[in-house]
């Protein structure tokens, strides 16, 4: 989750350099804060967003029960979407294949680059566990007809079968495709293409107005001084330094 | 001018006669009336294969009955037969190789009969009833086999037929896989104008399943097509309530923008009607879609505001929003995906025979934008197609895009694509070549007489595809039009041959297309160039061509005899070939009260024949006015009387070769005119309406003077 914040750098390099700005001093910023209000029902709805995009199932039913926010869509879907992402992240492709066919057809019908994707996550779990000829089958199989169809796919394609070329794949150039990250990078592709088929955007709304906070920052960073914050999970106001 | 150079000698007044009216015509107008003229090209995916794959299920099933997976899917035993078609539709979900060997091994009718046996009231038949239902659709997605395969195993009314289901997850799984076939042209067309299945659509329109809504926009977009079916869907409802849906879902509003698009195409009666709707608020929200975050909302979006800007002359015409369409556009050919696929063949249809619109695509830098574009690799065929066909429409008329287009490496590209594998590629090339070679600069420079080019596209006129052959016609015959003696790199190539091989073809597009190209090729030519292609053509040949059964054919059969005509007295004398074949046929084709545009190359080729000698200027009097004719009622002078301008200019200019003063018969052909009533005719046209007319009838009736009033 921690992924989902940055933190801007070099923010005080810029402070120090400007001289003529205008400085806010800690009270007058809070001040000016608590005049603007923010209705509590629109901050409900935005929590429940984050935790029905980001799939906390039982977080969002007792969310739901204590603060009466509706969800914006069924939360029995979110089980099943979570059960998918997991099987990829745990490598069970196969079973996450056949749970979201099972969730939508369409899903991977009509998305052939999340398909390819999910093949060649397949073809890599079955080189992690040194099944060297099931995956050579697989590769000419499935993956090779996929080549042909997209040839955008053939880069992919060809690395991924370059690593049945070396004997000792955790030590290899191409090893990061083996990495844990690889699979929650499809998985989290499964994910999005779960939502968007759900009608629902793909990313929460909160790291977005976070970005949108981080960035008016730095708008004003250039005409102001003022109380910034600088570390996001606490949202602490900083003395602005003058 | 002309009245200055004219009198000065017969066959200069005629060369320049033949200038204006032929040379001219041939050049500027011909080429973008072929644009009209080309069958649209043909979709991706030929139905020829499809239909053979289609087919082959039954013979393929009866030898293979024996595998295993079709024993599991006609099992007796639920489970067993539940497993297998779970099983199927696993492995066929987004992988066309499968679906295809599938569809071969005879397994649709199979999953379809299943389906058919089951009890849809009963909860055991439940799961088996949703997976049937997938793997149909997943069969039907994408690969028109499958939609002819479903369809011949009868599922289709089990579909609909489960639409009804009180079990959500069924008709959700019928919605979309009955979806999926609407996505085929293949599906069976819905009716419209039958009273039940406007209710039926109207309910799928009205419902609050997505699926529903989705589904029934998807039985609008493939199925209306005429004016009366889009009017039957703005008067019952259903405008409006697809109008509605551009406040729903991500999957509502595109599936809306597209189906609201397929009613208001070419429907200006439809547009006012959309317009209207809501307080007008329709049209604002489509043009909000425009900036969605969705490149494919984005798309659709302007494709629906460029159906209700080409078709109407009130909405959407201020040069904000045709830049904003235009930038938009261009924009989205970045995306990767078929978006950025789709982007330039709807970037077409926004400037397609407009002029401003593509001096604002110039502004914006389009040219440099597709020529980015087409240095990616790889790139899908239809993007390339889609990218050739907008760079052609982008040069059809402004010589700024045509210079912008030569001055980058464009040309090598749009060249090398000519022996792409796809045959719309090719063809879409060939267009953009003929588009791009309109430029008289270039084209008098020999810019596209290089060996390669015209090697290229000799080749291309036997080539398998019907599109490919008329499209690269089209470009040769522009590039023929040559100022500079580069024919002969034409000619060497073996492109005469090809060409006069074509004019006998059975498809008359080829016919009419081949015939322009010898036509402009013979446009102010030399004396070998003639030879050459009389040689291969012969005269009997262009008879037969100008009695063609297709008037466009005959046209340009009587351009080509007018531009062989043309010139020194040597030229006259093809028409006399063969006892004179030629010039019997076109007097029997104007005899047949022709087409304005037969009857003016007619008129202007006779008028060339009668710049040559006293023989040939007699010959010409006989054709139009025998002795034994009827005088009060000669044919020629309908044409004289004709309410068309061009063709009231061609007919003078016979007459004004006729009377030339310093030949020595003029005299008595002035009697013979008198008498068929024809000097009087022209002395009404003293004062014509048309300036052009006007002048060539003061000019005729000066010459008929010389030799006194009466």
């Amino acid at each position: 989750m921690s992924s989902l914040f940055w933190r801007p750098a070099g923010n005080e390099a810029t402070q120090a350099m400007a001289v003529s700005k205008k400085v806010m001093t800690r009270e007058e910023w809070e001040k000016k804060l608590n005049d603007v209000k923010i209705r509590k029902e629109d901050m409900n709805t935005l929590v429940m967003n984050f935790l029905v995009t980001e799939g906390y199932v039982e977080a969002a039913e007792k969310f739901l029960k204590e603060s009466g926010t509706e969800p914006a869509m069924d939360l029995a879907t979110i089980t099943d979407r979570m059960a998918v992402k997991k099987a990829v992240q745990n490598g069970n492709v196969e079973d996450a294949i056949e749970k979201v066919n099972d969730l939508n057809p369409e899903i991977l019908d009509t998305n052939p680059q999340l398909f390819f994707h999910l093949q060649q996550q397949r073809m890599i779990e079955l080189i992690r566990n040194g099944k060297i000829e099931e995956a050579l089958e697989f590769a000419q199989e499935e993956l090779a007809p996929r080549g042909e169809e997209n040839q955008s796919f053939l880069e992919e394609l060809e690395r991924t079968v370059a690593l049945l070329a070396f004997e000792d794949v955790s030590n290899c150039p191409l090893r990061d495709l083996l990495d844990i990250s690889q699979r929650v990078k499809t998985a989290s592709e499964v994910n999005a293409a779960i939502l968007t088929s759900q009608s629902h955007e793909k990313d929460p709304k909160l790291p977005s107005l976070l970005k949108m906070l981080i960035w008016a920052q730095n708008q004003l960073d250039e005409k102001a001084a003022y109380p910034r914050i600088n570390d996001l999970s606490k949202a602490t106001l900083e003395d602005p330094a003058v | 001018m002309y009245l200055i150079k004219e009198p000065l000698s017969p066959s200069s007044a005629i060369s320049l006669s033949s200038i204006v009216g032929c040379g001219t015509r041939s050049f500027f107008h011909s080429p973008p009336s072929t644009l009209h003229e080309l069958p649209p090209p043909p979709s991706l995916s030929p139905p020829t294969t499809t239909a053979t794959s289609a087919t082959m299920p039954t013979s393929s099933a009866a030898t293979l009955s024996s595998d295993p997976i079709l024993d599991r899917l006609s099992s007796d035993d639920s489970e067993i037969k539940l497993i297998a078609i779970r099983e199927v539709k696993n492995h066929i979900i987004g992988n066309r190789t499968k679906k295809l060997f599938y569809i071969k091994l005879g397994a649709v009718p199979a999953v379809a009969a299943a389906l058919a046996d089951s009890d849809s009231n009963s909860d055991s038949d439940f799961n088996l009833i949703v997976q049937s239902v997938a793997a149909l659709g997943s069969f039907a997605c994408g690969v028109d086999a499958g939609v002819s395969a479903v369809l011949e195993a009868g599922a289709f009314p089990h579909l609909i037929g489960l639409l009804s289901s009180s079990n959500d997850k069924v008709v959700d799984a019928a919605a979309r896989s009955l979806r999926m076939i609407y996505q085929s042209k293949l599906a069976p067309k819905y009716d419209f104008f039958q009273r039940d299945n406007i209710e039926f659509l109207l309910s799928l329109l009205r419902s609050e399943n997505e699926n529903l809504t989705g589904l029934g926009a998807g039985i609008v977009i493939h199925s209306c097509e005429t004016s009366a079916e889009q009017n039957i869907l703005c008067y019952t409802g259903a405008l409006e309530k697809l109008t509605t849906l551009l406040s729903g879902s991500l999957s509502q509003r595109d599936s809306s923008l597209e189906s609201l698009a397929a009613i208001i195409k070419n429907n200006p009666e439809a547009i006012c009607k959309f317009v209207d709707l809501h307080s007008g608020r329709a049209l604002s929200s489509i043009t909000e879609l425009m900036k969605d975050r969705y490149p494919r909302t984005r798309l659709l979006a302007c494709m629906c505001l460029i159906c209700v800007k080409n078709s109407s002359s009130s909405y959407l015409q201020d040069i904000g929003i045709k830049t904003k369409l235009v930038n938009i556009l261009l924009e989205l050919l970045d995306d990767s995906g078929q978006v950025g696929d789709e982007a330039s063949f709807a970037f077409s249809s926004l400037i397609a025979e407009k002029e401003d619109l593509q001096k604002l695509a110039f502004d914006a830098n389009a040219i440099d934008k597709f020529h980015s574009v087409l240095q990616k690799h790889p790139l899908h065929p239809k993007r390339l197609e889609g990218v050739f066909l907008a760079l052609a429409d982008l040069c059809s008329k402004l010589e700024c895009c045509r210079s912008s287009f030569l001055s980058s490496q464009v040309l090598n590209l749009v060249v090398d694509a000519l022996t792409h594998d796809d045959a719309s590629v090719r063809t879409a090339a060939c267009i953009c070549l003929r588009s791009v070679s309109r430029s008289i600069k270039n084209l008098s420079a020999g810019r596209f007489m290089s060996e390669r080019i015209v090697f290229l596209l000799v080749r291309l006129l036997s080539d398998l595809s019907t599109s490919v052959q008329v499209a690269s016609l089209g470009a040769i015959s522009n590039i023929v039009v040559d100022f500079l003696p580069h024919k002969s790199t034409f000619m060497q190539s073996g492109g005469v041959k090809e060409l006069v091989q074509l004019t006998k073809a059975m498809d008359s597009s080829l016919r009419v297309n081949a015939v322009r190209a010898l036509r402009n090729m013979l446009f102010q030519t030399d004396k070998m160039c003639k030879e050459v292609i009389f040689v291969e053509l012969t005269a009997s040949s262009m008879a037969s061509l100008i009695c063609d059964p297709e008037p466009s054919v005959q046209e340009q059969a009587l351009a080509l005899v007018r531009n062989f005509v043309d010139g020194c007295v040597y030229s006259v004398e093809y028409a006399f070939a063969e006892d004179g074949i030629i010039l019997d046929a076109v007097g029997r084709q104007l005899r047949k009260s022709p087409t304005v545009e037969v009857g003016i190359q007619g008129l202007y080729a006779l008028s060339n024949i009668a710049s040559g000698n006293e023989f040939h200027k007699d010959a010409v009097m006989q054709l139009l006015f025998p002795q034994a004719e009827n005088r009060s009622q000669s044919f020629f002078n309908q044409f004289l009387q004709s309410n068309d301008n061009h063709l009231r200019t061609a007919a003078i200019w016979v007459i004004i070769n006729l009377t030339f003063p310093e030949s020595p018969g003029a005299f008595g052909r002035i009697v013979n005119l008198r008498s068929f009533g024809i000097v009087s005719q022209i002395k009404k046209m003293f004062n014509d309406s048309c300036m052009d007319v006007k002048f060539r009838a003061r000019f005729a009736l000066a010459q008929i003077i010389t030799f006194g009033d009466s």
